[in-house]
């Protein structure tokens, strides 16, 4: 998972053209639709890449 | 995971004091040392402090470069991040103080700014998505997508929110007339015009957090039930248009713009239309015939755009902070939002601070901020530690106030009382050397330029305001002329068709009201105090403070300074240009701004 579109894995069914009314969401908090550390992980990376400081992701 | 996260401004500002070549130099830098992928670049967005650019800010250290240029770069990658050790020459210094400042917490230009529609610009890539995600970035939208119109259209009111373009129009009632305007078809208009001299605000937004508008549009597109916009941004802002066309696609990518955003059945579909050079276009009716493919003049109103607008649709029309605004009234609430600010004013405003001032750049600050704390405590003061003599606010709409107004709060009703307007953020502040007279001369100059020529009042009154403002600042002026000037700017503001020919009186008739004695002088004492207005003053030198130090002389063009080592030294007068270019070398305060053919009378 390099973005947060790429599924975490095959629970996840949401794209652009079949959008899920939970993404925004999910991008962080998740995942939302099921439970699993692993796709926990896999946000958290995404998001510890990007993020300059301990205050840079809101929740 | 990066050892280091190097945010180096890459907005227009910065760019085009060399930042981008200091990006390369730095990227080559970490690869010739095999040590680049332990650090991420980021060309991020306008961190505010233009005065300082190019600038670095490095995480997780908190340290804050500036002043930087590309043979800076070699020194700080090996003292600082192979070392381990702060490059200090490099921090901001207080010109006044000379302390280092090491972050933002600690630099005195951002001591009292909040920043809340600035809140990613300089922090996020902004072609990024997922940053803008992670902070918090439409959240506000999800949230629009479970409210009623209606509903939406109540929290903007009750938070108070006030369009930032230049009128200060409550955001929620233009939301609400469109909302109840019959019709299905509604459109949603973004003004990104910004054509006020000097004014950067909407470039800086667009330029640096795109997603925020995409966002507010979305909502305000909820809020009356619109399924389509257009975003009208000037042409001579290329990189905040590429920076727009990357945010709607990848907008449109992650299912939040187009069909069906988020699953809930809500279309919208987001237009770019880029202007065409034309200020007047800036006008809200003049904007909606550009985009129409018409020539750009405005129109009479009623009926206003919320009634019969593009096409002559329902459209609501804002500005690019307005719509910056709204993602953070959905995310805290009308409440939360409405805590900063005053009764009338709420939230925060972005200004353009430019000038005579120390620290110039974007500012965010709370609304009931007094110019004072803009001008001495984020701006730091007057260069050289001149006195104050005026800001003008509002750009050519806008008024100049005085000393004795610096206590006064900023916000929409108490910039009125005062005879100036919020207008959309620009903000000059003047000091001893600038003429008051030349200054509203040259502002109505550019609306007189830009004028579109389709009312006589504007079109003809605005040339016969300008031939009188040119006669005085060239010595020829006569008494009858302020009155002439005062009647016909009056007339103009009565007048006029459009915004633009109402307010562009507005620069003069400040000037005449807290600086009548100015214009008195250049009439009828043939002399200006500043040392602006050529013909009417000469530069001498003070023979008892000149210690003949020839600084001057060095910097004098035209070789118009002759003396001896030591000696003090003297004009010529039939040489001199007046650049000024002595005046700002001299240590002695020794060259004087005199009436013509006499001797000193005010000091230089």
């Amino acid at each position: 998972m390099e973005r947060f579109l790429d599924p975490c894995c095959s629970e996840c069914t949401h794209t652009g053209d079949n959008p899920c009314s939970q993404f925004v969401e999910c991008c962080v908090e998740g995942p939302l639709c099921h439970e699993s550390e692993e796709c926990k992980k896999k946000r958290k990376a995404v998001m510890d890449r990007v993020a300059v400081d301990a205050k840079f992701v809101i929740h | 995971m990066f050892e280091k996260h190097l945010l180096v401004c890459g907005a227009t500002g910065c760019l085009s004091s060399g930042s981008k070549k200091v990006t390369e130099v730095l990227e080559k830098e970490l690869a010739d040392r095999g040590i680049k992928d332990k650090y991420r670049i980021v060309m991020s967005g306008c961190p505010g402090f233009c005065e300082v650019g190019p600038i670095i800010v490095v995480y997780p250290d908190e340290v804050f470069y500036c002043r930087l240029s590309p043979e800076d770069i070699p020194n700080i990658v090996e003292q600082h991040f192979i070392n381990g050790e702060i490059v200090e020459k490099h921090l901001f210094k207080d010109p006044k103080t000379k302390e280092v400042s090491r972050f933002y917490d600690e630099i005195p230009f951002y001591s009292k700014q909040q920043f809340n529609v600035l809140r990613n610009s300089g922090k996020i890539n902004p072609e990024s998505i997922d940053e803008y995600i992670m902070r918090g970035g439409y959240r506000a939208l999800n949230r629009a997508l479970k409210m009623k119109s209606e509903e939406i259209v109540e929290e903007v009111k009750t938070a108070g929110l006030r369009g930032r373009g230049g009128a200060g129009f409550p955001a929620g009632l233009k939301w609400k007339f469109t909302l109840q305007a019959p019709g299905e078809k509604k459109y949603i208009v973004c003004n990104a015009d910004e054509g006020d001299p000097g004014a950067f605000m909407d470039r800086s937004i667009l330029e640096g957090d795109p997603h925020a508008i995409i966002e507010g549009m979305l909502i305000a597109g909820l809020a009356i039930g619109s399924d389509e916009g257009y975003i009208y941004c000037r042409a001579e802002y290329p990189l905040a248009i590429k920076r727009l066309e990357i945010a709607m696609a990848r907008a449109e990518e992650y299912g939040l713009l187009g069909e069906n955003i988020l699953g809930s059945g809500y279309n919208f579909k987001l237009n770019i239309k880029e202007g065409a050079g034309a200020f007047v276009c800036g006008e809200e009716t003049a904007l909606l015939a550009s985009i129409e493919g018409k020539r750009g003049v405005p129109r009479p109103r009623p009926p206003f755009p919320a009634q019969k607008g593009l096409w002559d649709l329902p459209t609501c029309i804002n500005n690019v902070e307005t719509f910056a605004n709204v993602p953070l009234v959905l995310r805290l609430g009308a409440e939360e939002y409405g805590k900063i600010g005053t009764e009338n004013s709420k939230g925060t405003k972005v200004f353009a601070l430019a000038g005579k001032v120390n620290n110039t750049g974007l500012v965010e600050v709370p609304m009931g901020i007094t110019i004072r704390e803009i001008v001495y405590d984020v701006g730091g003061g007057i260069q050289k530690n001149r006195p104050f003599k005026a800001v003008q606010i509002g750009g050519p709409s806008g008024g100049c106030l005085p000393e004795d107004k610096l206590d006064l709060p900023v916000d929409y009703d108490s910039l009125t009382q005062a005879g100036a307007i919020m207008g959309s953020g620009g903000m000059i502040v003047t000091d001893e050397f600038t003429c008051m007279v030349d200054l509203a001369r040259f502002f109505l100059s550019f609306t007189q330029n830009e004028s579109c020529g389709k009312c006589t009042p504007c079109r003809e009154g605005t040339k016969r305001m300008l031939e009188i403002l040119d006669r005085i600042t060239e010595g020829q002026g006569e008494e009858k002329d302020l009155e002439t000037l005062e009647d016909l700017a009056t007339t103009i503001k009565d007048s006029a068709l459009c915004g633009l020919g109402q307010t562009c009186p507005n620069p003069v008739l400040t000037t005449m009201r807290y600086f009548r004695h100015e214009y008195e002088e250049h009439i009828l004492e043939g002399f200006c105090r500043s040392g602006i207005c050529k013909d009417l003053f000469t530069y001498t030198i003070d023979q008892e403070a000149c210690n003949g130090c020839r600084a001057c002389t060095r910097v004098c063009a035209v070789d118009a300074i002759s003396g001896e080592k030591k000696e003090p030294h003297s004009i010529d007068q039939e040489l001199c240009t007046k650049c000024g270019s002595c005046v700002e070398k001299c240590r002695q305060d020794a060259i004087k701004i005199t009436r013509v053919g006499r001797e000193a009378d005010v000091r230089g």
